[in-house]
């Protein structure tokens, strides 16, 4: 429970919730949030874009709320509020000032028990389709989309979050209802609260609002996916610019090299990194990045850069260069050093606010089962090295071929 | 508790501070008044270059060194380029403030605008720009400048492909020397930092560097075109962007345009998301904002939807703004003012949002205004104020700009209209 050094208090219903609430004195707002562990990797392939839609859904009708007092309850708090899905997860929040934090419970704990109304269901599929269409606009989202399509090939990481035209098109009512009956279960979710908040309150108030719901059981296991290598393209005529993406296998978020991995991520493709000097302030691309992409089992190093067509090759040829020479090492120890400084202003910017705890809390208890404390996380960020990033780039080399992904105009590269 | 101050230095350093002890962070915004406004019409896109190569090189450090030192504080850095202004923001641990302050002060002060750098910033525009052709909300906002503001407010920061072409070193060393000086800068400063350290830090690395006089703080003139245009583009869905002259963000109505947009757009309950997308399903994205450049304001709606639906959305966006007089109830004035008061709250936890709003009072107010001032004003808002506002700035001259696989069907306009095309 509670004292002066640890500001978490946890808490588990009989259900099953479990509930994590983090005590912040000196502000005054307060954010609440649902996650549910599931997302587009619990998917069966005919429904595939079937935790997205549903995601929606939240938002139009329970048993007693119609979906217009459902908004129209946040917006008389004046609640910053949303919902997204990834791969593995489904989160509903709201950010309030601290005096509405139950309301806000309350109606996020009404939400997620939703009733699905079949009108909605139908004229809701068509802002879904919208969507889809939106991102086939977008030539990064394409790429990614792309991406996890092929270096996840066969597992269910590969399904775009959005779904299919022809997944989401034919879903039915009762398809998505079983679903939501299996995974939005209490002893598959977990209420967070940060702020200004008396302990106690939350976990009365999260009783006696989820107390009844009925727990569901085990989950299926989620399978590891096996990470592809080889080469895949998607040529489209109507992009102006070229995207290529190189993927190597890594770790997980909640294996204890991640740290080290996102540092290197950064030194070699985030803000004044290797990529920055010896590849966008060469002119060769205006964009090329590294992203350590972490799931709960497993990750990917991802480098990608957009150029114009004519220049991929030379775009793919430097990023590889850089990759080569992270990865055969050393690297310097002011690189490293850089890097954690940086990390170290951006957790005293993330501790000030309660909606940017939620969110580094709900990644804690999905890749650690606990909160870490500052100090923790600055234990971690500490412990980066040059010897650990060469230990890592041992376990985890990108100096080979991995995955490549190409989409543009070009046929690039061209088959063999 | 907070304290605000406000004052100018002996150099012309117009500066705010709002003192919030308990932080652990410190987060500043150095504005120097000049943008893309300011530029020569035959080298458009030269301020933002300037801003992207300001930090490449100064007369102590190389661009790469530079970075370095502001990594070596953790800095966690932002630049951008305006219509008005270009904006050099930093948020530091506290104990970094000074540091953070001096490397600005080498940046500002002595950049060499190294002549490789140049010469690959510009490059780097150019590319951009044609990067704009696959973000198609970004490619809308950049040709609904012209029509919306004229041609000098309204230019796009990345300039044009032909301007750019004719910018090299020189250009950027003199529009430098033109407008990066003391009085033309603006410095809020939020966090655990007192008026005086925050005045002492700012006079010992800006004294003597150029004039003190309060240039920059001028209005430019808009030039608003109704008109209707499409421009073609092999696209999934269409882009709809429509837009008016609304009010400037010191205009005593400014509170009521604000509680307008609220109940436009403010939250999912807002009419637009209510109507457009969920209860007729037409669109994922559905939205309307404001830009106000000083002494202007434009209201737009935008939307994206499936080319065969464009027609019906158009339709359904219009027919928002013309009934927005006719039904509105307490209810949905209350809702909208609610959420701007209470993201004040919640937004205001963090030190980034303090110095945010701080440089917006200080740049269209020339002074802070304390929040419970503008809270205040927004509650004062009646129903009879959006109506009369609505009446004065009726929707009869638009400007509608459709981007994507076709043009709409019907014009539904009383002012000319334009067709373009690409």
């Amino acid at each position: 429970m509670t004292n002066a050094a640890d500001p978490y208090t946890l808490h588990r219903l009989a259900n099953g919730l479990q509930i994590v609430i983090e005590k912040m004195p000196d502000v005054r707002s307060a954010a609440a949030g649902f996650l549910v562990r599931t997302g587009a990797r619990d998917e069966t392939p005919e429904v595939a874009g079937v935790s997205h839609f549903l995601e929606h859904m939240m938002f139009k009708g329970t048993s007693q709320r119609t979906w217009r007092e459902i908004t129209i309850d946040f917006d008389r708090m004046g609640s910053s509020y949303n919902a997204f899905t990834s791969e593995d997860r489904t989160i509903y929040y709201g950010w309030v000032r601290k005096a509405d934090l139950a309301r806000q419970i309350e109606l996020l704990a009404d939400m997620v028990r939703a009733t699905l109304p079949e009108e909605e269901f139908k004229t809701e599929k068509n802002v879904i389709l919208e969507e889809i269409a939106m991102a086939k606009d977008n030539i990064e989202h394409v790429a990614f989309d792309f991406l996890q399509e092929k270096v996840f090939a066969g597992h269910p990481l590969a399904w775009p979050i959005l779904g299919y035209e022809n997944t989401v098109g034919p879903l039915t009512r009762d398809q998505m209802w079983a679903y939501f009956q299996r995974r939005y279960a209490p002893d598959n979710m977990l209420l967070v609260v940060a702020g200004n908040v008396d302990p106690a309150e939350v976990i009365g108030v999260a009783q006696e609002l989820c107390g009844s719901w009925k727990p569901a059981g085990p989950q299926p296991k989620r399978t590891t996916p096996r990470i592809h290598r080889g080469v895949d393209v998607m040529s489209v005529d109507r992009f102006k610019q070229q995207v290529v993406a190189m993927t190597f296998p890594s770790v997980g978020g909640s294996d204890p090299r991640a740290e080290t991995a996102a540092a290197a991520a950064t030194i070699l493709g985030g803000e004044n990194s290797r990529f920055f000097w010896e590849i966008v302030q060469k002119g060769l691309a205006p964009r090329a990045g590294a992203h350590h992409l972490e799931y709960t089992d497993c990750g990917l190093m991802l480098l990608f850069g957009a150029c114009e067509p004519e220049r991929i090759e030379q775009l793919a040829d430097a990023i590889r260069t850089q990759a080569k020479r992270i990865c055969r090492g050393p690297v310097a120890a002011h690189e490293v050093d850089r890097v954690k400084n940086k990390r170290r202003t951006s957790l005293a910017i993330e501790g000030e606010a309660p909606y940017y705890r939620l969110t580094q809390l709900m990644d804690d208890m999905e890749y650690y089962g606990e909160p870490r404390t500052v100090e923790q996380m600055l234990a971690e960020v500490d412990a980066v090295s040059s010897e650990t990033i060469a230990g890592y780039f041992a376990a985890f080399p990108i100096d080979d071929e991995g995955h490549l992904t190409s989409v543009g105009p070009r046929d690039w590269p061209a088959a063999p | 508790m907070s304290e605000i101050s406000h004052g100018y230095l002996p150099c012309g350093i117009e500066y705010g501070v709002v003192t919030l002890p308990r932080r652990h962070v410190v987060s500043f915004q150095i504005r120097v008044l000049a943008g893309a406004s300011s530029e020569p019409a035959e080298r458009l896109g030269l301020a933002r270059l300037v801003e992207e190569t300001l930090d490449k090189g100064t007369q102590q450090r190389s661009g790469q060194q530079l970075s370095d030192a502001f990594d070596a504080i953790g800095a966690s850095r932002n630049s951008g380029t305006g219509r008005e202004t270009m904006t050099f923001t930093s948020t530091v641990l506290a104990e970094h403030f000074e540091r953070a302050v001096e490397l600005h002060a080498e940046m500002l002060r002595t950049p060499t605008f190294p002549e490789d750098a140049v010469r690959v910033n510009v490059d780097l525009a150019r590319q951009e720009l044609s990067a704009l052709e696959d973000d198609p909300q970004a490619l809308c906002d950049k040709l609904v400048g012209p029509l919306a503001y004229g041609p000098v407010l309204g230019r796009h920061p990345l300039g044009e492909r032909e301007t750019l072409e004719r910018i090299a070193r020189a250009d950027l060393d003199a529009f430098w020397r033109t407008h990066f000086h003391c009085g033309r800068m603006v410095v809020s400063v939020a966090g655990p930092v007192e008026e005086k350290r925050a005045v002492d830090v700012l006079a010992r690395h800006f004294q003597g560097f150029g004039g003190a006089a309060g240039n920059g703080r001028e209005t430019h003139s808009v030039r608003f075109s109704p008109s209707r245009t499409h421009h073609h583009k092999d696209l999934e869905q269409e882009q709809i962007s429509i837009c008016w002259p609304g009010v400037d963000a010191t205009h005593k109505d400014f509170p009521v345009q604000q509680a307008t947009l609220g109940i436009l757009s403010g939250g999912m309950s807002g009419r637009l998301f209510t109507e457009v997308r969920e209860k007729r399903g037409l669109v994922y994205w559905v939205s309307a904002w404001q830009e106000t450049p000083r002494g202007a304001g434009m209201m737009f709606l935008g939307a994206s939807t499936t080319p065969e639906r464009c027609d019906q959305t158009y339709t359904a966006l219009l027919r928002e703004m013309d009934r927005l007089s006719q039904d509105l109830i307490q209810d949905e004035l209350d809702r909208a003012v609610t959420g701007i008061v209470a993201s004040h709250e919640t937004r205001g936890d963090a030190t980034r949002s303090r110095c945010a709003e701080l440089a917006a009072d200080l740049f269209f107010f020339g002074r802070p205004v304390p929040p419970e001032e503008k809270i205040a004003k927004l509650q004062a808002v009646t129903i009879d104020d959006i109506r009369r506002y609505l009446a004065e700035h009726r929707r009869d001259r638009l400007c509608v700009l459709t981007l994507g696989p076709r043009a709409l069907a019907d014009p539904g306009m009383k002012a000319g209209v334009q067709e373009g095309g690409r």
